[in-house]
């Protein structure tokens, strides 16, 4: 077998192996890194469950909790670089338009995450129907929001979906807005894909943290 | 470029199959660790916010 052979061989193979990188390998890093990071943040609100400090936005806002994505929790950062998202979490986003937090009396909480590779934490947001439930827990309060429209497929560079009141979704009116953005086909991110939810109720966190109705 | 490298490599032929194991091992630490981290940003695979087209988005 020839030299060029053997060197077509090599590279397909380390393609084959580049895959497994992306697709098992930095998921592997990402949960462990996420995991981690949960634990701080959960213990710092143990160790201060009341008072100020509930809103701190550097080490992670709080857990978003998408039941119909079945992936449990998802630790929440800021800003949507690579830096952050590849730690395995969602970020909410910092420009092109600046997100919302849950708590702000009206505005848009926009977030991003991996669709594949790197947590994968929105893989599954094409399982997100009209009328599912996206709850978002703070050190303090839980925010049931419902999902009221999808955007299966639009451009990267249709910025418009992360306004303060997305007019893409169907709102004209200011109001409590989340938006969920990650990249469509899977495996590729030639699209993006869009979720909205709008913020239906809120409840207090209780003692022993006891989850809403949406969560059990 | 294989059968020069089994060639050369020292003892006998389970020695010289030890040392491949090795060796492919090393190769694919070097590229889990450095080489497709660097290469995974230059392939278009895992954008996914929405941006305008010159932010950086931090």
């Amino acid at each position: 077998m020839g030299v060029i052979g053997e060197l077509l061989i090599t590279a397909g193979l380390i393609l084959a192996l580049f895959v497994v990188y992306s697709l098992w390998w930095t998921n592997v890093l990402a949960d462990r890194e996420a995991k981690r990071q949960g634990h701080q943040v959960r213990d710092r609100w143990a160790k201060a469950p009341a008072g100020p400090g509930a809103l701190d936005t550097k080490d992670g806002i709080g857990f978003l909790h998408v039941p119909a994505m079945k992936n449990g929790e998802v630790l929440v950062k800021r800003g949507t670089g690579t830096d952050v998202l590849n730690e395995g979490v969602a970020g909410f986003y910092t420009s092109p338009a600046k997100s919302a937090m849950p708590w702000d009396q009206q505005g848009n909480f926009t977030l991003a995450a991996h669709r594949d590779g790197h947590g994968a934490k929105f893989h599954n947001i094409d399982k997100i129907k009209t009328g599912d439930r996206v709850v978002f827990e703070t050190r303090d309060v839980w925010y049931v929001y419902k999902v009221y429209a999808e955007l299966k497929q639009t451009s990267k560079y249709n910025v418009d979906v992360i306004d303060p009141v997305p007019k893409e979704s169907g709102k004209t009116q200011p109001g409590r807005y989340l938006t969920l953005t990650t990249c469509t086909p899977v495996y590729t991110s030639d699209y993006r894909y869009i979720v909205w939810a709008e913020l239906e109720r809120t409840e207090k966190v209780d003692a022993q943290r006891t989850p809403p109705a949406e969560l059990r | 470029m294989y059968g020069w490298i089994w060639r050369h490599l020292p003892g006998n032929a389970w020695v010289r199959a030890l040392t491949s194991l090795v060796l492919v091992l090393a190769v694919v630490y070097v590229l889990f660790q450095y080489v497709f981290p660097w290469a995974e940003p230059l392939l278009p695979f895992n954008d996914v916010t929405v941006d305008n087209g010159m932010a950086v988005n931090q």
